[in-house]
């Protein structure tokens, strides 16, 4: 075992009893990966697991309370058990595969199903990122390279994007989502989706993600784990409103 | 069944690369497929935007079914044909854990030998500067020792006694780090685990073949 608890490749012993109370989970406000896994929690009838609100402002994701976790210091940094699982799409992975007969299904079995659930999964993170690139900007890019021009890039980058999401979303209705029912296509995308709304992204111009937005507001593992709050960005809450 | 199977591919691409070791491990052999050219801008073609309007590759068909990501291209390999050939998805909590932490935690290292490697490629001119270049490369640097710790003490292996996902979706990333001058003395757990898995039969036999001809270009060897 290395000092910080992350177990390498050699075998770990066997995790103790599958409960809530062995898992714990330190996280921040306003963070989409955190909130993914808060998510998958709630799905699988994990309430009661541990967890420890921090705050990005104040450093605290770079704690030695988090760093014993994660080395990379980042936030979520997920425990159960002996078992680390810090990357927040491997977490929810890790969590429907031991827990799969509990709670909601998040993986369907059938093959056309399941593809478009791990597909819309991975182009979430695409998602993610083009997000990322614009609302974090400033936060990214020292001063000294920061260029109008690549912004502007990055807008339009994330602005086909978005459009590409549409278009997914052509049908979307009361369990109709990414993939037909709620499943883990969701529980990685929606974040970004709300992310994206908190920022400024036009309901008006972009009609099917509003209605995805507002249709899954109120599923319970949504509702229970909405941000309290949102990191700000130096940019303001309406970066996205000319998208 | 492998019959059903189409796949799009760009030769010395992590990703595409992935998605025919995960079929010769899943014993998926005969799939239709075709090597298409980066360089020529085939990507972005008819052809592919038809399956892949990202115009990316790997560009994955089974009859119907669309996969174009490779990491869902591999779990759904793995998922659909789990009693067939290599099982890659291990059985205890800890094995798990770990593995879908290392696929995830590939990302960032894919990531950020893009960000040196196409440095010049993805910024225009006027916004480049060597400050962002230096930055870029210690963020390398860093992960790569990152890296060189988890396979501290490893047997031959990502996770556990076996191969697993971690190493169908991580050696094509560690490969295209020495392809590109990657250096094995400061990097040699790497390295090694490089050396114990490139013979290994899935591996050996879809080796990229614009790979076979010389050697890469030397861009990361100061890394």
């Amino acid at each position: 075992m290395t000092s910080s608890g992350f177990p390498g490749c050699q075998s770990a012993p066997a995790v103790p009893a599958h409960m809530a109370k062995s898992m714990s989970l330190l996280w921040g406000a306003g963070s989409p990966p955190c909130w993914r896994v808060m998510i998958t929690l709630e799905e699988k009838r994990l309430q009661g697991y541990k967890r420890k609100l921090l705050s990005f402002q104040k450093g605290e994701h770079k704690s030695q309370e988090v760093l014993e976790v994660n080395p990379r210091g980042q936030l979520p940094a997920f425990r159960h058990g002996d078992v680390v699982v810090n990357e927040s799409t491997a977490a929810c992975l890790y969590l429907e595969n031991r827990f799969q007969s509990q709670g909601n299904r998040l993986i369907p079995d059938s093959p056309a199903e399941q593809a478009l659930v791990f597909q819309r999964m991975m182009e979430g993170l695409t998602l993610t990122d083009r997000l990322n690139s614009v609302i974090y900007y400033d936060l990214l890019v020292p001063e000294e390279e920061r260029h109008d021009s690549a912004l502007k890039r990055s807008k339009e980058t994330l602005s086909t994007e978005l459009q590409l999401w549409e278009g997914y979303l052509q049908n979307v209705a009361a369990g109709s989502y990414l993939a037909g029912p709620f499943s883990l296509a969701d529980v990685v995308v929606y974040p970004n989706v709300a992310f994206a709304f908190r920022f400024g992204l036009s309901a008006g111009r972009f009609p099917k993600l509003a209605k995805y937005y507002s249709l899954l507001k109120e599923r319970p593992s949504i509702k229970a784990s909405w941000p309290p709050q949102w990191m700000s960005s130096r940019q303001g809450y309406d970066v996205l409103k000319d998208l | 069944m492998a019959k059903d199977m189409t796949l799009l591919w760009g030769s010395g691409s992590p990703p595409c690369w992935r998605v025919q070791i995960a079929l010769e491990e899943k014993n998926l052999q005969g799939y239709n497929q075709k090597l298409l050219s980066f360089e020529k801008g085939e990507h972005k073609s008819k052809e592919v935007l038809e399956i892949n309007p990202r115009g990316q590759l790997p560009a994955f068909k089974h009859g119907k079914i669309i996969l174009n990501e490779s990491y869902a291209a591999c779990l759904y390999l793995e998922n659909q044909f789990k009693s067939q050939g290599t099982q890659l998805i291990p059985e205890g909590a800890a094995e798990v854990g770990l593995m879908y932490q290392l696929i995830f935690e590939a990302q960032p290292l894919a990531q950020k030998i893009g960000e040196v490697l196409y440095y010049n490629w993805k910024v225009p001119e006027g916004e480049r500067h060597d400050s962002a270049v230096q930055r870029n490369k210690e963020a390398l640097k860093e992960e790569m020792k990152i890296w060189e710790g988890h396979l501290q003490g490893c047997g031959d292996f990502l996770v556990g006694k076996s191969f697993s996902l971690a190493d169908v979706i991580i050696f094509p990333v560690f490969a295209y780090f020495i392809r590109n001058g990657g250096s094995e003395e400061r990097y040699p757990n790497v390295a090694a685990y490089y050396k114990k898995l490139r013979d290994r039969p899935s591996i050996k036999k879809t080796w990229p073949p614009t790979w076979i001809d010389g050697p890469g270009m030397g861009t990361l060897k100061d890394i």
